[in-house]
């Protein structure tokens, strides 16, 4: 697998398909005396802007202090979690339970539900 | 390399941040002339409803005052400026009488006002012929 | 009969996209300045668009994924991040232009000015929307779009000289004011090739759930509808030629414009006009915001899609209605429209290597089109468009400076 090129930047799907985000990040652990192995897929949070530059992530995360669900640490998923890859990423989660749409439910609750025809958010 | 180019280009910026000729002020002016004679004849065929002609001709008045200005302050090199600043100003005027008579809907007057404002237009582009090429 | 259906998409995407203030703006001032001169720029942009929509079209049908979603796939989030800034700053541009078209258009229809309708106009646009379908937008806009087919009619009565239009297909100099007629070349390029055109494009293929079956429909859609805006365009020049260089007047107004079927079609060629501005520019100002939605949600990889309530796609709803917002406020502070569509047709000339340039390595990548990848005439005719996009950017802002 080439992680570059299947894995970075991918979609991501949780088991019944819906939309997680993207394939922000891995976290890998590279063990004295062991062969590195990731361990976790990132998503959100400043991970993405740090990929650019320190300054981004930082405005990022001052940005996400002020406003929306004050989440401080981006979403980890288990490697272990991961199902398929192919143009998609499946993973063996429940989106709601993982936290990687805190952001789309804070903003439907907040701001989409107070506009009329906005329609409600599911709960659970 | 790339200093020569940002060089260049700054020139290019530096000298293409000109205000227009008087030839391209002349070209600007006999436009405006035109406009306001295309929106007259347009409402005199009932074309075009009154709000939208009379907005058009004061603009066209507005539009010709500022290049009538501009043009006594530098007037195009082999151009009777007199003239020129005679007949601008007259065009003007019957721009403005245009636009008075729309709201008199006093069509014979317009049409009248009309032919002579085409004259001043005939004009104006013989003083912009006889003018020094622009290129 | 879906499929039959679906060549509304194509049409909507031109008349919406290709036609807009922007186009027809370009399209009447360069005939009103240079008479059939510039009929090349309009042909050059409209072949160059067919293959760049078909090929949006057929990514999407074959891999189910977005021209966006492989961007950032493909290429990463730091160089889809240089694309984002790009694409954001002239799509808004554009929003701003299209709805101040739709100002404009009411304006020369009641007197009043432009900015009064800032705010009502960006609300419709919002509704249609908020509630609205894509197919209520996909059909609506091309439906009311028809009534630009009275600029081919309008210029066919004008009786044109069709040898020297053809003349004016091929490209060339003329004597003067040649900084002028490189930037209406610019921005006539500029209009045609819009990157909003290729990522609505394909975002509405997955929207309408194509897949391989859909590819000879594509084809005949992208080259059908892209045509047929090409035709709308290069009408307009020509009416414009034979309305305008007669008067002796250069167009630099809307109010101007208005005035270029009132010879041709003397009872109706006014509100003609009015009503192909108003659906032309509503059908782009509603493209223009999906297509901001649709960039920012495939990219981050959130839920997207004109179809669902918007509490299930809480963000892509969130961007578009924050989007129209913005984009009224430079309208009712009264900046001319038609400076601002100027001015992003020579923005999108600037940054259109960034939106091209990755079609050469997608439209060849076998993992999403197996198959289906390009084949040499697709890939010679982006190379070339790439080249032309590269020539756009460097000469696009000194000729705006010089010749705009």
């Amino acid at each position: 697998m080439d992680l570059v090129r299947d894995v970075m930047d991918q979609k991501l799907l949780d088991r019944e398909d819906c939309e997680m985000g993207r394939v922000d990040g891995l976290v890998m652990e590279v063990g004295e005396h062991s062969q590195p192995r990731i361990t976790h897929i990132q998503i959100g949070g400043t991970t993405p802007w740090m990929r650019l530059h320190p300054a981004f992530a930082r405005l990022s995360a001052r940005l996400a202090q002020m406003w929306g669900p004050k989440r401080k640490e981006p979403v980890r998923i288990p490697w272990s979690r991961v199902m398929t890859v192919g143009r998609d990423i499946k993973l063996d989660v429940r989106v709601r339970e993982t936290g990687a749409i805190d952001w789309e439910i804070w903003i439907a609750r907040h701001i989409i539900e107070r506009i009329p025809g906005g329609g409600h958010v599911e709960e659970g | 390399m790339w200093i020569k180019r940002l060089l260049g280009l700054s020139l290019i910026f530096a000298t293409a941040c000109k205000p227009p000729t008087p030839a391209e002020q002349m070209e600007s002016a006999l436009s405006w002339i035109g406009t306001a004679g295309m929106a007259g004849k347009a409402w005199l065929r009932h074309t075009t409803p009154d709000t939208y002609t009379r907005q058009t001709l004061e603009l066209s008045h507005d539009k010709l005052g500022q290049l009538a200005d501009e043009l006594l302050k530098s007037p195009p090199p082999g151009a009777d400026s007199e003239s020129l600043n005679s007949v601008l100003a007259r065009s003007r005027k019957r721009i403005a009488r245009l636009e008075a008579l729309i709201t008199a809907k006093n069509v014979r007057g317009f049409a009248r006002e009309l032919d002579a404002l085409r004259a001043d237009q005939r004009l104006v582009k013989r003083m912009s012929d006889r003018m020094e090429p622009n290129e | 009969m879906k499929k039959v259906l679906a060549i509304t998409l194509g049409i909507v995407t031109s008349v919406g996209g290709f036609l807009e203030i922007g186009s027809v703006t370009t399209a009447v001032q360069a005939g009103a300045a240079f008479g059939y001169q510039l009929l090349w720029a309009i042909l050059l942009g409209t072949a160059c668009l067919v293959f760049l929509v078909e090929m949006s079209g057929r990514f999407s049908a074959v891999s189910r994924h977005t021209i966006v979603d492989a961007t950032r796939e493909r290429f990463g989030f730091p160089f889809f991040a240089i694309v984002m800034v790009g694409v954001v700053l002239v799509f808004f541009m554009v929003l701003v232009a299209e709805l101040g078209g739709i100002g404009l258009s009411l304006q020369i229809l009641t007197g009043i000015g432009f900015p009064w309708w800032a705010v009502p106009v960006s609300f419709v646009v919002w509704f249609l929307m908020w509630k609205g379908t894509f197919g209520l937008i996909e059909n609506g806009a091309s439906i009311l779009g028809l009534v630009t087919i009275s600029f081919v009619v309008a210029a066919v009565k004008l009786n044109p000289d069709w040898g020297a239009a053809a003349h004016g297909l091929l490209p060339g100099m003329p004597g003067t004011d040649k900084a002028k007629y490189g930037f209406l070349a610019v921005s006539i390029l500029g209009a045609s090739i819009s990157p909003h055109l290729m990522y609505f494009y394909s975002s509405g293929a997955i929207e309408d759930e194509w897949d391989k079956s859909y590819i000879p429909v594509n084809r005949f859609i992208a080259t059908l509808g892209m045509t047929f805006g090409g035709v709308l365009s290069m009408a307009a020049l020509v009416a414009a030629a034979l309305t305008f260089q007669p008067n002796g007047v250069e167009v630099d107004t809307f109010e101007q414009s208005a005035l270029l079927m009132t010879t041709a079609l003397p009872k109706w060629g006014f509100f003609l006009f009015a009503a192909s501005m108003l659906f032309t520019c509503l059908g782009a100002a509603l493209e223009t915001s999906l297509a901001i939605a649709y960039f920012f949600a495939q990219g981050f990889g959130w839920s997207w899609s004109e179809d669902l309530t918007p509490s299930k796609n809480a963000r892509f709803c969130f961007v578009y209605t924050i989007i129209i917002l913005l984009a009224a406020v430079p309208l009712l502070m009264g900046i001319d429209p038609i400076k601002v569509t100027l001015m992003s047709m020579a923005l999108t000339a600037a940054t259109l290597p960034l939106a091209v340039a990755p079609f050469l390595f997608l439209m060849n990548d076998p993992i999403y089109l197996g198959e289906h990848r390009n084949g040499w005439i697709s890939n010679t005719v982006v190379a070339i468009t790439i080249l032309i996009s590269f020539v756009l950017a460097l000469i696009a802002i000194p000729l705006q400076i010089l010749g705009g």
